[in-house]
């Protein structure tokens, strides 16, 4: 999950379904539920991907004083959150590490990097932009 | 209706009462300082045992995470104990994954967790 510049990444599909949030995150996560069990994905592995919506949206909350953007979508294989919002992630090792267990803080991009089947993540001074993808097919052994 | 309401009481239980806090809804960044203050508030009361019942929460996330390892701390320093019960699959599952329930206690009931 190495924030990478320069590349942007291909835009959501027309499909895609919009929400934008200021202080909300209950809104965030039903909405999250909702689109992830129509799409198909056990409710484990809903669970999981609006755990990780939810971190990323909570930084949103900490870091940043403007509203996020929210956006799902998804195809036959997978379906993905992405959450753009105005901060900016210097650490390119950011969640990558498991942080000590009673760490007081660093598990809530590390628990999106567990829970999701792929994490894109791209960060420069105008924003950033944290795509969660989880697959339809082939559903892994819970985990 | 509020996302997070949090009760207390004090338990009578055999030989020792324990402290109870039922956490219900959704803990998430938008509430852990309200529930810091409710935790923060029942440590300074020094009780051997701090029960956390969380079979009425939906979803925890990080931040509410790390105000129960703080009282955990400040609970393991005055000589006392938490202990969680109930958690639903989605909580649990949190607790497995950031290894929090290898420093604090989880079990499947209250009463579980009142026996220690």
């Amino acid at each position: 999950m190495q924030p990478s510049r320069g590349q942007p990444l291909p835009a959501p599909t027309n499909n895609a379904v919009y929400h934008t949030y200021r202080s909300d995150l209950s809104q965030v996560r039903a909405l999250v539920l909702r689109q992830a069990r129509q799409a198909g994905l056990t409710e484990g592995r809903a669970n999981d991907l609006v755990l990780a919506v939810s971190e990323v949206a909570a930084n949103t909350l900490r870091h940043t004083r403007s509203p996020g953007t929210l956006a799902i979508w998804h195809d036959e294989d997978e379906i993905v959150c992405e959450i753009r919002d105005a901060g900016t992630i210097t650490d390119p090792s950011v969640g990558r590490r498991k942080p000590p267990p009673g760490a007081s803080g660093g598990h809530g991009l590390w628990l999106v990097r567990q829970v999701c089947d792929l994490v894109e993540l791209t960060s420069d001074a105008s924003g950033t932009t944290v795509r969660m993808h989880m697959t339809l097919r082939q559903p892994r052994a819970a985990g | 209706m509020d996302l997070l309401t949090t009760s207390v009481a004090t338990v009578e239980s055999g030989s020792e009462p324990y402290t109870l806090v039922e956490l219900v809804g959704e803990a998430d960044v938008t509430n852990s300082d309200a529930l810091r203050e409710v935790l923060d508030a029942e440590v300074a009361k020094r009780p051997r045992t701090l029960i956390i019942d969380l079979s009425g929460l939906r979803f925890m996330d990080s931040s509410a995470l790390h105000v129960i390892l703080r009282a955990n701390r400040a609970m393991d320093r005055q000589g006392g104990v938490v202990a969680l019960a109930s958690p639903r699959e989605p909580v649990a599952k949190m607790l497995r994954l950031t290894a929090a329930d290898q420093l604090i206690p989880v079990y499947a009931s209250v009463s579980d967790a009142s026996a220690g």
